[in-house]
């Protein structure tokens, strides 16, 4: 059963910065929202203890038995979003919330940890040192499919972040170079297939948005604009707390989710901004420092899987709000507001520390 | 128990990579905020300034104008007016098809008005509508916030309160013109600014127009006004007091109810105009709203042309009234005296062509005075037989004729008084004798405008002192502006005796005769006829073939105080017509001036 030893190794430090960045996200959270912030900061506060507690619990089951339910998890999940396009109601003209009387979910977030498991479940026996085709094949298959789902629904931004997950497989299980060929030719065809008859007109927007950011500065590149006008403005210093006016006289849109940073930015300047990255940068390197203690294959695969998730999303919204990105609406974990994805955030890191805190393995006889 | 590792260095080693890769990408990514918080900096802190900051002009009023009698002739009234603010514009076409929905403008016009005012400051506010109804403040009120970009203000607007009457002296505004503003940088004009596009708010704009205000406040992202930062208060045009006396000037235009024509009636001491008429008139009201274009064209095409501002603008032959300067160029050329005389027959042959006298049974032998008492077309085609027409011109020019009078109204026309020289440049031909005698009874090419006329009255009023017309009153040290003729006031006097006569010993002039007031005047008629309004009076059903009425005269002989000049467009003759309203026009100057 339970060995005690293994509660000595939880990883409280990374924890704890988890606590931080998500603090920090309330504390501008509150300086964002123009009208009744109190209940924002309130509801996201509960959300940080549920997701608290929720990693507690993760923590108790062992990554390996987690990995037992890998399949059958990531079966339901595509069963769920699948049902969600055909049953499910639009919220906010997206298909993307289970909505359970007053209680409100989003499958998308909790498919990308039934991806992870399912992938580390696949890969922990794989020990080849170069993908086979078969491994390719498969692992793209295992990310397209709820990939496709998501982006139906339409949740472009929330599809794009199973990307990255993708792609840690690619460089763990060493990805040959034709397949990169492979990989580029298919891309090119989405891109052009998706272009043309997939992407929204919205969509295309932002992406032209990227390439020309002023042709059109009351729409997409609008919310680029005041972005950079809000961080900007801060200067070194910044302008104080609640006193950026980009965010006080809601220029800046989704302020308190896309681009909370701008705010951070806008109020405490580049320092503020400095901290937080150093602060983010400690966070990630201690995530993807939990590779080297793993006890197995499959560990390394939640480790580095979950890392690059995270990661990868931060630096997507941070290139993103100043315009090296296009605006794709993917928050920044922990720091943005949003409590299925507090949820799930908390819920992927814990991943990451239950296998540190397995490190030692046991031989059975 | 033994611990058995798998060998996971391999993917350890990727792992590590990725990890720098990150780091270095997150170290370009904290490169590109640096450029932008601290190398960009100044740039980006005034791009959020101009984007919280909203600065809206408070509209100046004009300075009222009043009559002499310190009544208010141009009034300032609240109007609501809108404005689309471009700044808050999202989407340019949407936009501007949804605001002509809300306020029932065509949607083309609005485009093109906004295209119009595209080159102006970036975020100036373009007005689309003005005077509005409180039913469509109340609509826009309403709507505020579907419309954030609709901005409504309050503006003072002009107002005349007597709407036709003094119209000509008054002027009126319109919209400044994009041309207007690109030639003229310094005025500062705002696009859709009121300006004084005639007469005295024309002449006077720049004396009337105050300076505007300035408002600064913070908006929202949505335009809403958060509270003001500044406020620079408007600070209101100067006041004008004009020499016009209302009493005078509206009976003046009474007189030519349903008439075209002009009266003047000026003071020949200072030169100021107490009525101004140019009839028919219009209502200067009706210009203030900057959209309305068809309303503009009904009265611009109007064949009576109401716009036109006929006291200094209308040209017209002065007929017998030119006999004066003849007569005066005859005596100060020593050609005759008083009291040379000669016959009328009712006709005479000269150059072996027949010269009629207006009056057939003919008036005998007469002397000078008598002469203009009966305006004897005979006795001055004698006189213009004998002179020479470049010496009836010099003298012409002297008494101010050909020139514009210099009066305070923009616009003024010379007029035309023929000489060799003018004829050779202007038809290439050389001056015949014959058309001497033409131009000694006013008649030929000579050209005057009203305003002429009353400035030659004045000035003989005044025994060869000119004095320049105004219609803005003199006021503390100011002092009329004259101008010496340099000739004989014996002269003045002998020609005044004869128009003493025409109006006080049954002459021509005897129409505007009114007892116990020594009016001096002469009568004038001529035969000019546009055949377009011969068609227009024949539609009316009226006699075509009528004559231009003139009378011009000033009371009392002595000391005069008043000059007063009538021009009746087809009114048929001099004494018919013109001298009676003249009369009328003393005898109300008599009895509110003379005591």
């Amino acid at each position: 059963m339970l060995d005690r030893r293994i509660f000595k190794e939880i990883d409280w430090t990374t924890i704890l910065l988890m606590v931080v960045i998500s603090i920090i996200g309330i504390i501008f959270v509150h300086s964002a929202i123009y009208f009744q912030a109190s209940k924002y900061v309130w509801k996201q506060s509960a959300w940080l203890v549920v997701s608290l507690l929720a990693l507690l619990i993760l923590l108790v089951i062992d990554y390996k038995v987690l990995l037992s339910f890998a399949f059958p998890l990531y079966i339901l999940m595509n069963i769920i979003l699948a049902g969600l396009l055909i049953f499910g109601k639009p919220v906010a003209n997206t298909r993307s919330w289970l909505v359970f009387g007053p209680f409100q979910f989003q499958p998308s977030e909790l498919t990308k940890l039934a991806v992870i498991l399912f992938l580390a479940r696949l890969f922990s026996d794989y020990k080849e040192d170069r993908m086979s085709f078969k491994a390719f094949f498969l692992s793209s298959a295992i990310v397209g499919l709820p990939f496709i789902l998501i982006a139906l629904q339409p949740d472009l931004g929330t599809a794009l972040t199973l990307i990255p997950v993708l792609l840690g497989t690619y460089i763990l299980a060493g990805l040959p170079k034709k397949y990169l060929v492979v990989i580029l030719i298919i891309s090119c065809l989405v891109g052009f297939i998706g272009w043309n008859y997939g992407l929204k007109d919205y969509q295309k927007k932002r992406i032209e948005t990227l390439l020309v950011p002023d042709q059109d500065p009351r729409g997409a590149g609008y919310q680029l604009k005041q972005s950079r006008i809000a961080l900007g403005s801060g200067g070194l210093t910044g302008k104080g707390y609640h006193k950026g006016t980009q965010s006080q006289l809601r220029f800046l849109p989704a302020r308190h989710n896309d681009f909370i940073l701008a705010v951070i930015g806008e109020d405490l300047g580049f320092l503020g901004i400095l901290a937080v990255f150093l602060i983010y940068f400690i966070f990630l390197f201690r995530l993807f420092s939990a590779v080297q203690v793993s006890p197995d294959r499959a560990g390394v695969y939640i480790a580095f899987l979950s890392a690059m998730l995270i990661g990868c999303q931060f630096m997507i919204n941070i290139m993103m709000i100043v315009g090296l990105f296009p605006i794709t609406g993917i928050p920044i974990p922990f720091l943005s507001y949003g409590g299925s994805s507090l949820l799930t955030n908390f819920l992927i890191a814990g991943l990451v520390i239950n296998v540190k805190m397995r490190r030692f393995a046991y031989v059975r006889f | 128990m033994a611990k058995i590792y798998e060998d996971l260095s391999q993917l350890i080693k990727r792992s590590r990579l990725t990890l720098i890769i990150f780091s270095l990408l997150l170290f370009l990514i904290l490169a590109f905020y640096w450029k932008i918080q601290i190398l960009d900096h100044q740039k980006y802190w005034k791009m959020a300034e101009a984007n919280h900051l909203r600065s809206l002009p408070l509209p100046a009023p004009r300075g009222l104008i009043y009559d002499c009698q310190r009544i208010i002739l141009a009034d300032n009234q609240p109007s609501f007016k809108v404005s689309l603010l471009r700044e808050s514009i999202k989407n340019d076409s949407q936009t501007i098809e949804r605001v002509s929905q809300l306020l029932n403008l065509r949607t083309e016009e609005l485009k093109a008005r906004m295209d119009r005012y595209r080159w102006l400051q970036t975020y100036g506010p373009v007005i689309i509508k003005d005077n509005l109804k409180l039913e469509e403040v109340a609509l826009i009120e309403a709507r505020r916030e579907e419309f954030p970009e609709l901005q409504l203000q309050v503006e003072p607007r002009r107002y005349y309160p007597f709407e036709t009457t003094a119209a000509h002296v008054l002027g009126y505004l319109q919209e400044v013109s994009a041309e207007e503003i690109k030639n003229n940088p310094y005025k500062k004009w705002r696009g859709g600014e009121m300006i004084g596009k005639a007469a005295v708010e024309k002449q006077y704009d720049d004396y009337l127009t105050g300076q505007d205000g300035q408002l600064i406040e913070t908006v929202d992202s949505l335009g809403r006004s958060l509270g003001e930062v500044n406020r620079i208060e408007p600070i209101k045009g100067q006041d004008l007091v004009l020499s016009i006396d209302l009493d005078l000037q509206k009976k003046a235009e009474e007189l030519l109810e349903g008439k075209e024509g002009a009266i003047i009636v000026l003071e020949p001491g200072s030169g100021e105009c107490l009525a101004w008429v140019s009839s028919p008139s219009y209502d200067p009201n009706r210009f203030i709203t900057r959209f309305s274009p068809e309303e503009w064209l009904s009265i611009i095409n109007d064949s009576a042309r109401p716009l036109e501002n006929r006291v200094i603008r209308g040209q017209y032959s002065p007929g017998s009234i030119f006999k004066v300067v003849t007569a005066l160029t005859s005596l100060e050329t020593g050609l005759i005296t008083d009291r040379t005389a000669f016959f009328c027959s009712g006709s005479i042959n000269l150059y072996g062509k027949e010269f009629a006298c207006w009056f057939k049974p003919g008036h005998g032998l007469l002397n000078l005075p008598e002469a203009l008492k009966n305006s004897c077309n005979v006795y001055f085609y004698q006189l213009g037989r004998r002179l020479n027409v470049d010496t009836i011109a010099r003298y012409a020019r002297t008494l101010g004729l050909g020139q514009i009078t210099g009066v305070d109204m923009p616009g003024e026309k010379e007029g035309l008084i023929p000489s060799s020289d003018w004829k050779k440049k202007n038809q290439g031909e050389a001056w015949y004798p014959g058309e001497t005698i033409s131009v000694a009874i006013g008649q030929g090419p000579v050209l005057v405008t009203p305003l002429q006329v009353a400035a030659l009255t004045a000035c003989l009023a005044n025994r060869g002192i000119k004095v320049k017309p105004r219609v803005t009153r003199l006021e503390g040290k100011m002092e009329a502006v004259k101008d010496k003729t340099g000739l004989n006031p014996e002269t003045f006097e002998k020609i005044i005796e004869g128009m003493w006569r025409s109006v006080n010993a049954s002459g021509t002039g005897h129409g505007a005769y009114q007892p116990g007031f020594d009016i001096c005047g002469k009568t004038g008629s001529t035969q000019v006829i546009s055949r377009e309004k011969a068609e227009r009076m024949i539609k009316r059903g009226e006699e075509p073939a009528k004559t231009h009425s003139w009378f011009t005269g000033f009371a009392p002989r002595y000391q005069p105080q008043v000059v007063v000049t009538v021009l009746v467009e087809f009114g048929g003759m001099g004494g018919q017509t013109a001298a009676p309203i003249a009369g009328q026009m003393f005898k109300l100057y008599r009895e509110k001036y003379v005591r």
